[in-house]
């Protein structure tokens, strides 16, 4: 499993309805990038992070772990914006408002990373995928979704297995044998995707199989509490950034 | 390359999910109307749906000695075909969002665009026209892969150039840094790509000829007219 679903199975909000928590975690979001960034995005940003560390329990280095792959592209996105092409300044030259914009930018995506991690580290895809059909999804598009889902899993792990394999056989040894084991890696596990998938359907077609895939999804109700909390914390995140905007700026 | 969450501004996330809208929705009716008739194609959507994911894991040495992922989306395309990527990559892209904090849900219409649509479609496009001009297969996949690729980053230097124009030269500008950028990495990565992708087709057409035959990658064998002739006796 990866690490981000493995935490949100074990969260202190799993039990919670993924409709409670996508009103929270895509709510900062949105809030995010539509507010100005210095203050509404430095706000969300520390608002998404007492919420991650303190009530939903996520524990730092996993959160850390997941968070600095966006913030790396973020990070150097942001560094184009200290350069202008063009100019009085020469070809290439500093832009006036380069750092500005670039630390504005920073910000916002660093702040809305933190709003859908909020929601990934505590709702495990399995809880998620197959209320979609109910928000509007075509049941057949869950239901594939739903396979790919599982079958990543497997995929994965035998994955890791035949590069053990191939290393365990000196498959890494050189560039010409890393092409080899990389190609040979490619198609086995399409070899395997489409043997996983005759073995699932004969399985299923033993058991009745009529094209759609029923699972058991654990009861949970949208509480109007928590949902009524998260409106709260949203609408003085936005209230804050407007009084704050001026005297900070 | 995904765009990260919350890089580009709202109305531009907007746009590049309505642009993305269409081709999706075609794909999913496509999607619908093949599991409709054949049920069990769910399993191999899915399983076709989870290879693309594996694909994007697979750590591909670069000529620039950096490391970086196959985007999978030329090897998907000509295998699946572009509509059924569509899909497929939308699901794909969404599970890298949640599971893996890659790309993001505000820009997943424009990762969706670059990714799942336009790549697929220019790569499929090429592959076809040199398998139409009696081009040799690998050479076609090999084109059709580098062309997949290489497409998806000029998209997506579109996105990033129409989103953060440069102040002294605007539209263009922006596109020159950010294109110029990318190609340091992404020229080496496409002609990786295309390289790895003509290996993995070898090794399918060697291993699963049967499954190549059903995505209509290989054309069926004829029947031989004294192989006609023996099963009709």
């Amino acid at each position: 499993m990866l690490p981000i679903d493995a935490a949100a199975h074990s969260s202190r909000w799993r039990r919670r309805h993924p409709v409670d928590k996508a009103v929270l975690g895509l709510g900062l979001t949105l809030l995010a990038i539509s507010l100005p960034p210095w203050p509404g995005a430095a706000l969300v940003l520390l608002s998404a992070l007492v919420v991650l560390l303190g009530p939903a329990g996520v524990p730092r280095r996993r959160l850390w772990r997941a968070y600095r792959v966006p913030l790396g592209f973020c990070v150097t996105g942001a560094l184009t914006l200290l350069v202008q092409v063009g100019g009085p300044g020469g070809f290439v030259s500093l832009a006036d408002d380069g750092p500005v914009r670039a630390g504005e930018l920073l910000l916002r995506t660093s702040a809305a990373s933190l709003g859908v991690l909020l929601f990934a580290f505590t709702t495990p895809m399995s809880d998620l995928l197959p209320r979609l059909v109910r928000a509007g999804v075509p049941a057949p598009v869950v239901d594939v979704a739903l396979v790919t889902y599982r079958m990543s899993f497997l995929l994965l792990d035998s994955m890791r297995r035949i590069r053990e394999a191939q290393a365990a056989r000196l498959g890494h040894t050189g560039r010409a044998a890393e092409w080899r084991s990389l190609a040979g890696l490619g198609a086995t596990a399409f070899v395997r995707a489409f043997d996983r998938a005759t073995r699932l359907q004969a399985g299923l077609a033993g058991r009745g199989y009529d094209g759609t895939l029923r699972v058991l999804v654990p009861e949970a109700r949208v509480s109007v509490r928590f949902t009524a909390a998260s409106c709260a914390l949203l609408a003085t995140l936005a209230a804050l950034t407007f009084v704050l905007e001026r005297p900070l700026t | 390359m995904h765009i990260a969450e919350g890089f580009l501004p709202p109305a531009h996330a907007v746009a590049w999910g309505v642009a993305s809208a269409p081709f999706v929705v075609h794909g999913v009716r496509s999607l619908t109307r093949e599991v409709r008739e054949h049920p069990e194609s769910t399993l191999l959507l899915g399983a076709s749906g989870a290879f693309t994911f594996v694909l994007s894991a697979l750590k591909l040495p670069s000529v620039t000695g950096s490391c970086s992922h196959p985007t999978g989306t030329g090897l998907g395309a000509i295998l699946f075909r572009p509509p059924i990527m569509a899909v497929l990559g939308t699901i794909t892209l969404l599970f890298q969002a949640l599971l893996l904090a890659h790309g993001g849900l505000t820009t997943l219409g424009a990762n969706v665009f670059s990714m799942a649509i336009v790549g697929p479609w220019a790569g499929y496009a090429v592959y076809k026209l040199l398998r139409r001009s009696n081009a040799p297969l690998m050479v076609a996949v090999f084109a059709g892969a580098f062309v997949a690729d290489l497409s998806t980053y000029c998209v997506t230097s579109v996105q990033l150039a129409l989103a953060f124009p440069d102040p002294g030269s605007g539209f263009l500008g922006a596109l020159g840094k950010f294109g110029s950028i990318f190609a340091v990495t992404q020229i080496p990565l496409a002609v990786s790509e295309g390289l790895l992708t003509v290996l993995v087709m070898r090794l399918l057409v060697q291993s699963s000829k049967g499954e190549l035959t059903r995505l209509g990658v290989l054309l069926a064998k004829k029947q031989s007219r004294t192989e006609t002739e023996a099963v009709a006796r």
